[in-house]
């Protein structure tokens, strides 16, 4: 068709029509005509810059969105089965204690919480935070063997019998980590319930535990073979997992250097560990909302418009609601905890433990958001800079004797030094979403 | 196993051997990751040009996928650039000066590549900075200064009026983070290190020719672009059918419209397989003097053989919206109407993340009760005889270069019912019936007419058998491609005249 054949009449209902809406600009215009009517595109294109000559349109407004984030499934299940699996594991320092001797329990505590945590933190970032992550992890298996063996025998071979039993707790935690995200918590919880009542029940609490840590590896290793497949998202990039794994550490770290928390004393300190981080759990699935609140914020609001205000009222909710709730619950269950404790006659090491442990969760809470924008490194420091106040609090005597005294200060130097960093992202949401969130 | 390397070490093949011509390739999602036309355009010449030593470079989306085609021996690929990938450039820190004039990249980037008018030598002048400080692009990106320098500069982009760019809409926060993000990738991509060589071979006007032409503009490597279908259109077509907002519309295709227009001003050589889509390619700004048009080609057809005369038509391509499947079936209607035992078959896959297109086919196929008679065959590697065991082959497509499957068609000696797109006037000249596009009632005339008249159609196959041997042939077309890079190696520029298989006039 030639465009003596069409007048510009014709051609800009036929445009219109086919678009549903006014064209953008000229070469929308000549797309238009070559692809439905026919026109040639020399001819198109000529006639795309005639159609748009005409006296410029006021500017049309646009709301952008992004791709929707991938709902969480399962995190009822998945919550439940941390709970029991705590609750469970918990009831095992007292055999424990009993077969090896409260030392060795305390010593292997505290090189598992934050050996588990790191790895946790790593794999969380490399792979099971992945969308394909389980199959990647899966691609090395002799690699996989090699660590969950060097796991047991390198602290084995360093600290005996405590180093032995740290191994066998990592494996169990870890392994239990990725059996949950295959979505096979429950199984996972039911085992450790089998565990548990066996060890209760007077069975060697130390097989019991090597036969539970060696399901939890079978348990992986179905895991990641049932996994197996060309994936089209790659995992996670080194240097993140890294960071993360660092901050995993801190966090583990922050937990096991205050001695005044005694760790050998059966299975208070492993119980009172259960209000934070069933808080910790919760706070961290609202907190996640912020992908969403970011650009639902920002939709809708022109690049020239300066006088936007409020646009950091949407994320920074959802930071006080995932605060909020790390608050509350850890409140909520730790009196509940105390009175229980009270009634059952229990001794405990402090209830001031339990405020150390929350402000853990909440610090928790605040390197999670940084690390998720990638600003994992400031996360770093303020754990470090917590893990050394917490070291500084052992010398002072004022400190020391509070139950959790180091801790609750660790604690708050992380939060202190976190949670401005956090809220100063969340403040400025568009640069946040540019240069954070968009640029990893 | 999946690659895990940043820089541009090779993944496989024979390293280029002294006194042989060099050609780095770059492909875009296509050449050896992914199935299509330009990818086997592309296999053909490397696996044909033996004279030469090849590197592709890929650029693909981040997918973890190995490649689906092993090169030959004379050619290696490159680790691919991965987009939107976790990878990070190496490369030390910047130092105070360069962090201040990178604080200007992204700004750089918006007017060079999405202002109506950008301003190609402050572009060429960013993307070089970023091969000059691949790992200062990130920390770049990362800055808060850059974000508002951005903002800034898109405001001035946004506020320009130029009456052929039409009024640009309100982009919102959301969409401009969106184009931050895309800059960055192009940024990046310009960071790669490319390796020395002879010629560059550019496939697509877009991201492939970001490598490209800053390699050009470091070692005035000549550079020649062939393009397939044209960039810039098959973004406008992407935008009007996807129900993006006119902010997210605005800025694909004005991204696109900034890397074509880039490409085509560094390169020396702009070759499209059609004279049609040459007309684009001027109308964007490409010197017709630049513009040389190398067909593409099929092996030679064995000898045509006659219509199986069952009344069978057949069409080759994806279901997607640009193959206007929906014209097809109504099509199919009307021509039933008129030859009640005739029989559509339809061979292709739907396009990935087109599947709701899909399903809507499906659905107008059950509304028009075209059952049995129109069947959707799915994937076929075998697209010659799916096309030999027809009278007729039928094409609706709204945009094409060059159909292979309109060759393959010409090939077998059967006659062509296609809407007149892109180059397909051109080859279909004498050899079939042509209808404008959309037009379903042209299209079912066209086809009724040859089923009815298999004299006729017999006449239009053979012509077409006879004019494909002669213009649209393999060997004709590899020797233009080799022509046309050995001019370019040797004399470096301009391109002789006769080294190319057609030219467009000015």
């Amino acid at each position: 068709m030639s465009r003596a054949e069409l007048s510009s009449l014709q051609a800009r209902r036929i445009v219109e029509a086919r678009l549903g809406r006014e064209p953008q600009d000229m070469l929308e215009v000549a797309v238009a005509l070559e692809a439905w009517a026919g026109v040639h595109a020399g001819e198109a294109l000529e006639r795309g810059r005639e159609l748009m000559a005409t006296a410029p349109t006021a500017p049309r407004s646009s709301a952008g969105r992004l791709p929707g984030t991938t709902a969480q499934r399962g995190v009822a299940v998945e919550a439940l089965s941390f709970v029991i699996a705590v609750v469970a594991i918990a009831c095992w320092a007292a055999p424990l204690s009993d077969r090896l001797g409260p030392r060795a329990v305390e010593q292997a505590l505290i090189l598992a919480l934050p050996t588990t945590l790191t790895l946790q933190w790593g794999l969380a970032s490399r792979y099971l935070s992945r969308p394909e992550g389980l199959a990647h992890l899966g691609r090395r298996p002799l690699l996989l063997v090699l660590g969950a063996a060097a796991l047991v025998a390198v602290p084995a071979a360093a600290l005996g019998r405590a180093g032995a039993l740290a191994g066998l707790l990592t494996l169990t935690w870890t392994g239990g980590t990725i059996v949950i995200r295959r979505h096979w918590a429950l199984a996972y919880a039911a085992m450790v319930l089998v565990a548990s009542a066996a060890m209760v029940a007077g069975l060697p609490a130390t097989n019991v535990l090597s036969l539970t840590a060696a399901l939890t590896t079978l348990g992986v290793a179905v895991a990641l073979k049932a996994r197996i497949a060309p994936t089209g998202h790659p995992p996670g990039r080194w240097g993140r997992a890294a960071v993360a794994a660092a901050i995993g550490a801190g966090v583990g770290i922050l937990l096991v250097v205050d001695r005044s928390v005694d760790w050998s004393l059966g299975s208070i300190p492993a119980i009172a560990l259960i209000p934070s981080s069933l808080a910790s759990f919760w706070g961290g699935h609202h907190l996640w909302k912020f992908q969403e609140a970011i650009p639902q914020a920002l939709s809708g609001v022109a690049v020239s418009d300066r006088s936007a205000r409020g646009l950091h009222r949407r994320p920074l909710r959802v930071l006080a609601g995932a605060v909020t709730r790390v608050v509350g619950l850890t409140t909520a269950l730790s009196v509940l905890l105390v009175v229980g404790a009270d009634e059952l006659g229990m001794h405990t090491t402090g209830r001031t433990v339990l405020v150390g442990f929350g402000l853990v969760a909440l610090a928790t809470l605040f390197a999670g958001l940084l690390e998720s924008v990638g600003r994992g490194r400031w996360a770093i420091v303020a754990l470090a800079a917590g893990v050394a106040g917490e070291v500084l609090a052992q010398q002072l005597t004022e400190v020391s004797s509070v139950a959790g005294g180091g801790l609750i200060l660790g604690a708050s130097i992380t939060v202190l030094l976190a949670m401005p960093v956090a809220v100063a992202m969340l403040c400025r949401p568009a640069t946040t979403l540019a240069t954070a969130l968009g640029i990893r | 196993m999946r690659r895990e390397r940043s820089d541009r070490a090779p993944v496989g093949g024979r390293a280029p051997r002294p006194n042989r011509t060099r050609i780095l390739l770059t492909t875009e999602g296509t050449y050896p990751y992914a199935m299509g036309g330009v990818t086997s355009w592309c296999d053909l010449l490397v696996r044909r040009l033996v004279d030469f030593d090849w590197q592709v470079l890929p650029v693909i989306a981040a997918h973890g996928r190995p490649p689906l085609y092993d090169l030959p021996d004379h050619a290696r690929e490159l680790t691919p650039i991965e987009l939107w990938s976790e990878h990070l450039p190496h490369g030390g820190p910047l130092g105070a000066a360069e962090r201040r004039a990178g604080v200007e990249l992204p700004a750089m980037l918006v007017r060079g590549l999405i202002a109506w008018d950008g301003d190609a030598g402050a572009l060429l002048e960013a993307l070089l900075w970023c091969r000059r400080h691949p790992a200062g692009v990130r920390r770049t990106f990362r800055s808060r200064h850059a974000w508002r320098r951005f903002r800034a500069a898109l405001e001035e982009v946004l506020d320009e009026r130029v009456s052929q760019a039409g009024t640009p809409p309100r982009v919102d926060l959301v969409e401009a983070s969106l184009l931050y993000q895309s800059l960055y990738w192009v940024a990046r991509t310009a960071a790669v290190e490319t390796p020395e060589t002879d010629v560059l071979l550019v496939t697509a006007a877009g991201w492939a020719a970001v490598p490209a032409l800053v390699h050009k503009a470091l070692h005035d490597t000549p550079m020649i672009l062939t393009e397939h279908g044209v960039y810039v259109r098959e973004a406008y077509l992407a935008g009007t059918r996807t129900g993006n907002s006119p902010g997210a519309r605005f800025i694909a295709t004005r991204l696109a419209r900034g890397l074509a227009c880039a490409a085509y001003a560094a390169a020396d050589v702009v070759s499209p397989v059609t004279a049609a889509n040459a007309l684009w390619e001027q109308g964007l700004g490409v010197h017709p003097d630049k513009i040389h048009v190398v067909h593409n080609g099929l092996p030679a057809p064995l000898e045509a053989t006659p219509p199986p005369g069952t009344r069978t038509v057949v069409s080759v391509g994806r279901i997607d919206p640009l193959k206007d499947v929906h014209t097809m079936l109504h099509a199919a209607r009307e021509a039933l109407r008129h030859v009640p035992d005739a029989t559509f078959l339809h061979f292709g896959p739907v396009t990935a993340g087109e599947e709701s297109y899909g399903r809507s086919c499906r659905a107008l196929h059950e509304q028009l009760g075209l059952g049995e008679r129109f069947r959707f065959m799915g994937r076929t590697t075998e697209s010659m005889s799916v096309v030999r065991a027809a009278d007729v082959v039928l094409m609706t497509s709204i945009s094409e270069a060059l159909p292979m499957s309109i060759l393959e068609a010409m090939g077998a000696g059967r006659p062509v019912v296609s809407t007149g797109v892109g180059g397909v006037r051109d080859v279909v000249k004498g050899c079939g019936v042509i209808a404008p596009p959309g037009d379903a009632h042209a299209l079912a005339m066209g086809v009724v007419t040859l089923l009815r008249r298999p004299d006729l159609a017999g006449a239009l196959g053979r012509r077409g058998h006879r004019r494909l041997a002669r213009i649209y042939n393999d060997v004709a077309c590899v020797s233009g491609y080799r022509e046309l890079i050995r001019a370019a190696a040797v004399g470096r520029r301009p391109i002789p005249r006769s080294a190319v298989a057609d030219r467009i006039a000015a």
